[in-house]
């Protein structure tokens, strides 16, 4: 067996999977370290990937040349565009996977990938010399050496699973957790915490009444993730909703007594914004009624996850309640509802290269960096992977700005906000949401992937043309003139007011009624049918264009703080020191120890004055 | 950091009365602010120009300007020095003016700041500026825990809660469209941020009603030549003698005086009579007139019924809203005289006295009193003082306003929350930095989200 790789990755998650693809496919030598050679990238809750703000962290890690999209495009049972009543920049792909086909045909890229082993071990201890990673120890196979390590444990460091007062240890349901990595962390000086998470009963296909439920399909002309996606004909499998009732939560209530989470017995904190059924009656006592999905887990599946009812309470009152819900009435559990704790090491403690502050070569990325979700899970561990393999090749580090990734603003927000609870992507948390639309990943990143050698050089070139083809229309569109006899029908027909003298195409594109292919016309042909060939192209100059100015307006605001925000804070620098700041910013400055003045000035507590002060301390 | 790369106006001469005053801009746009304001094309760099400035078309002033063009100035950047009047009226209008043309507020020490920015300061000099920045946040800091305990803070913390609760209520429909939520429609939104607006209006306005309380209240006595207007102020002297207070040792005008009178002070200001002439000292007097007419909180306006209507015609003052019309002389004029020229003024805002025999004067204090009493806000415990405060809420209402154009423009949820997250900047230049957490917050609070 080989005991010497460039870089090592623990975990074969999410975030795992990406980190050791992008790694093998940089041109290291790498191996995958995973518990269980058949559970690489298994979906631990629900099935299916994408989502509001996660549906653009997925087209991001396309456009730099991860996995994720491209899988969730071959093995997706249904796919659905959110939000397409709001603007465009907050449109979001989200589609039902088959869970046991993404596993597969992800495990099947990873063999396949030259430059990557897997080993089915688990890792205990990380070994340094002169603060620096040298190997990984492991509990079969003794020490592994490298130059960087990933860590992508998600669920499973000391992970604890909680049924009413049953508890069992775990890093998912029926898996084994992880033992001796936070310890050696911790030894080396890294703070580890608790937090927890949830996921709801499985229940037999067979056992539902879906007479009684309200039968939903996915999009009919379905949009993939990937821009690499073409001939895409994905199956339309439909969910089904249901609701709970009074019922349903008094018998939720009788559980209370033996509920891990009111009890006190589960300590870590957990995400508000997918809280269990019993939290949601407790926060909202005056609604009657909780949606309920059931989505099947694979396609054919006899499994079906219960979407919204997300329990920790003992697994009888979770049966008892579930059949007070219509078409549940018989339902009969596969995997009941539960509750896992587990480590994760808050971020403050890595740069944003993922590497953490304390020790050279180790990487920490995915939920253990205190995220929920497969999609801002695979997008650090792929972030991770190419700075890793930037070290190591000595080349410039990938940081993504806020202003031009969600990707950006995942990573800077957990270092600088520090979160307490598991961080999810929301579009609310970007400043620039017009600049971020899922459908210019493409346009944003890609040229810095194909400069990190990520991103293959012919679909960098897809991009290109496809970036000339919008301009050459863009440019075509605003300076084309039109008389009211050529456009005047087709704004009759829109019901639009009619023009009395010419005007620029793009000024009549503007109107929210009328889209590019109404206009299209009067464009030159070959361009046209050049565009079509382009996923989605259309749609993108349009909102391009009608949106022209709040755009313009978004790029000026990111120009006017662009200046100081890359302005490096030597580490050398003891916060504590200066005098001249607010205690408040000493403190929250010492504690995160930020890379640059852009980092300092967006944690919470730093006022301008301090930023101010840093400034002129830092010109010295 | 925005600061750098904006343009900043401030006094750079002490406040307080001076015959003259420097206020100084530095930025990219501080040449194309002078130029509009004077209306002149160029400035030659490093060369004092003589220059009237205009206010709402009127002349306000007239100038030096001196430009020095970026790197050669104090701050590195261009500058551009305003030499005007030292009256505290010019000053504002000016820094106003600036301020509508692209300029904001200076911060304490912001120019030093930039200086030192741009290289031109050297260490020593430096690390003073820090101390004073230092300093001047834990003063800022002070004024703000001041602010908050009181009526006003928590008055303005209600109006930030009211826009958090708004873009919560956008972002909620945006960011949890997926979940079984009813979101709010768009006209409710608009009645809120409406409503919101006004109170904002209101605030904006408690700092000219402040300002009267706190400066008193400028009450220059007009009107053409002996239609009674040292009468009138000798009237008013003799009559509250005992409450009159002339106002020893200020710098003010000899033709000052003061009295207080239903808790405001009013400070009455004899002038020259307005009339056409020649003589050249007495067209400065006019001027001199003109200039307190633009300055007036209140102004009186007295004549003679018994003269001619083309006697004070052409003088009454443009901003007859504030303008009290003095009928003087009741003791000896006719009747028939007086009907006359009440019938004149009937839509005006008229009283009848006579300064001579004081008839009436306890009449015409009464409606000043109560000519200020109507502009106090509503609940008056809630009054700004800062003009920092005050420009804080102008920018604040001013994105509320593009807000509500979009809803009006069927924009989409992100494009209006987009102008209210400014609007939440600006609002929390008063009362601190809120970040998209607590936006969050607010949301996991009050709505169950989490399928």
């Amino acid at each position: 067996m080989k005991t010497d790789y460039e870089i090592i990755v623990v975990g074969g998650g999410h975030a795992g999977a990406e980190a050791c693809l992008a790694s093998a496919r940089l041109g290291h030598s790498t191996l995958l370290i995973t518990l269980d050679k058949t559970n690489i990238s298994r979906m631990s809750c629900n099935p299916a990937i994408g989502g509001l703000a996660k549906g653009h962290l997925v087209a991001e890690i396309d456009a730099l040349g991860g996995e994720m999209a491209k899988i969730a495009d071959s093995t997706g049972i249904q796919f659905k565009m959110l939000n397409q009543s709001k603007g465009p920049s907050v449109w979001s792909p989200r589609a039902q996977s088959d869970k046991i086909e993404y596993s597969k045909q992800m495990t099947a890229v990873i063999n396949q990938q030259p430059n990557l082993d897997v080993l089915e071990d688990c890792g205990t201890d990380i070994i340094l010399e002169n603060n620096k990673i040298i190997a990984i120890n492991t509990k079969n196979s003794g020490n592994i050496s490298c130059k960087a390590l990933i860590i992508t444990a998600g669920t499973f460091l000391n992970g604890k699973i909680f049924i009413g007062t049953e508890t069992q240890t775990g890093g998912r349901i029926g898996e084994q957790a992880a033992y001796g990595l936070t310890e050696s962390l911790n030894s080396h000086g890294i703070i580890s915490g608790r937090l927890k998470t949830g996921t709801p009963a499985r229940i037999e296909k067979d056992s539902i009444d879906f007479t009684k439920t309200t039968i939903q399909y996915g999009d009919k002309n379905p949009a993939p993730f990937s821009f690499q996606t073409t001939d895409f004909h994905p199956p339309n499998v439909p969910c089904y909703l249901t609701h709970t009732n009074t019922r349903t939560h008094s018998i939720l209530e009788r559980g209370f007594d033996e509920s891990p989470l009111f009890t006190g017995v589960i300590k870590g904190v957990g995400p508000r914004y997918c809280p269990s059924i019993e939290d949601k009656i407790v926060r909202f006592k005056d609604r009657t009624a909780h949606h309920i999905f059931l989505e099947p887990e694979w396609y054919n599946a006899n499994q079906y996850y219960v979407n919204g009812f997300s329990s920790s309470l003992p697994k009888d009152i979770q049966l008892a309640a579930i059949h007070t819900i219509p078409g549940l009435e018989n339902a009969e559990f596969i995997i009941p509802g539960y509750a896992i704790e587990y480590d994760f090491f808050p971020s403050r403690q890595i740069y944003s290269t993922m590497e953490t502050k304390q020790i050279s070569g180790l990487y920490l990325a995915g939920q253990i960096n205190g995220t929920s979700g497969y999609e801002e899970a695979a997008a650090l561990g792929l972030m991770a992977a190419i700075n890793a393999s930037a070290k190591i090749k000595q080349i410039e580090p990938l940081i993504l700005k806020r202003s031009e990734s969600y990707i950006g603003v995942l990573i800077d927000d957990l270092i600088t906000k520090d979160p307490k609870e598991p961080y999810r992507m929301f579009t609310s948390s970007a400043e620039y949401r017009l600049l971020l639309r899922y459908d210019t990943a493409d346009r944003r990143l890609s040229e810095k992937a194909f400069q990190h050698g990520l991103l293959p050089e012919r679909f960098y070139l897809t991009v290109k043309s496809k970036e000339k083809l919008r301009h050459t229309l863009i440019e075509y569109i605003q300076k084309t003139n039109i008389s009211p006899t050529d456009i005047n029908p087709i704004l009759e027909s829109k019901k639009e007011s009619l023009l009395k003298s010419g005007v620029i195409l793009s000024k009549i594109l503007k109107r929210p009624s009328i889209t590019f292919d109404d206009i299209s016309c009067f464009l030159p042909q070959n361009l046209v049918d050049e565009c079509s060939k382009h996923q989605n192209l259309k749609n993108i100059i349009e909102v391009d264009i009608k949106y022209e100015g709040y755009i313009k307006r978004n790029l000026s605001q990111v120009k006017s703080l662009a200046n100081n925000e890359n302005k490096k804070i030597p580490s050398s620098l003891d916060f504590r020191k200066i005098t001249s700041i607010t205690k408040e910013a000493q403190e929250k400055l010492f504690k995160i120890k930020p890379e640059t003045i852009g980092q300092a000035s967006r944690i919470p507590g730093v006022k301008p004055s301090d930023i101010t002060t840093l400034l002129i301390l830092l010109s010295k | 950091m925005a600061s750098q790369a904006n343009t900043i106006v401030a006094l750079s001469t002490a406040p307080g009365f001076g015959a003259i005053a420097v206020v100084r801009l530095t930025g990219p746009i501080s040449l194309s602010i002078i130029s509009t304001l004077t209306n002149k094309k160029a400035f030659k760099p490093r060369l004092a120009t003589f220059t009237k400035i205009f206010y709402k078309t009127n002349h306000l002033d007239d100038i030096i300007v001196t430009y020095f063009k970026a790197p050669e100035s104090y701050t590195g950047e261009d500058v551009v020095e305003i030499s005007c009047h030292g009256s505290q009226y010019i000053i504002e209008r000016i820094i106003e003016l600036c301020i509508n043309e692209g300029a904001r507020n200076a911060e304490p020490g912001e120019f030093t700041k930039r200086a030192f920015l741009n290289g031109k300061m050297d260490l020593s000099q430096a690390e003073g500026v820090a101390d004073i920045i230092h300093t001047q946040t834990q003063a800022a800091h002070l004024a703000s825990t001041n602010l908050l305990d009181g009526h006003t803070g928590i008055f303005i913390k209600k109006c930030q809660k009211q826009l958090i609760d708004i873009i919560s209520l956008l972002e909620l429909e945006l960011d949890f469209s997926d979940q079984e939520i009813d979101f709010t429609p768009k006209s409710k939104i608009e009645n809120q941020l409406v409503d919101l607006q006004n109170t904002l209006q209101m605030l904006i306005q408690s700092f000219n009603y402040g300002k009267l309380v706190k400066e008193g209240i400028r009450v220059p006595i007009i009107g053409p030549p002996n239609s009674g207007k040292s009468s009138l102020l000798n009237a008013f002297l003799q009559e509250e003698r005992v409450i009159v207070s002339p106002t020893a040792g200020t710098t003010r005008d000899s033709i000052e005086e003061s009295f207080r009178r239903g808790g405001y002070q009013f400070r009455l200001i004899d002038t020259a009579g307005l009339r056409q002439t020649t003589d050249s000292v007495e067209q400065k007097g006019i001027e001199r007139t003109n200039k307190y007419i633009q300055q007036a909180d209140l102004i009186l306006f007295i004549i003679d019924p018994s003269k001619p209507v083309s006697d004070f015609q052409k003088y009454l003052p443009n901003n007859l809203d504030d303008t009290i019309i003095i009928l003087n002389k009741i003791d000896i004029i006719s009747e028939s005289q007086l009907n006359n020229k009440q019938k004149y003024f009937k839509n005006f805002n008229t009283i009848t006295i006579s300064a001579k025999t004081h008839n009436g004067i306890h009449r015409l204090a009464d409606k000043m009193v109560n000519h200020i009493k109507v502009k106090r806000p509503k609940n008056e415990n809630i009054i700004i003082t800062r003009k920092r405060h005050k420009y804080s809420l102008i920018n604040t209402k001013q994105s509320l306003e593009h807000a509500l154009f979009s809803i009006k423009d069927n924009q989409p949820s992100e494009i209006i929350v987009m102008d209210l997250r400014i609007a939440l900047d600006s609002l929390s230049e008063i009362l601190g930095k809120v970040y998209n957490d607590d936006i969050l917050n607010n949301i996991f609070k009050n709505f169950c989200i989490g399928k």
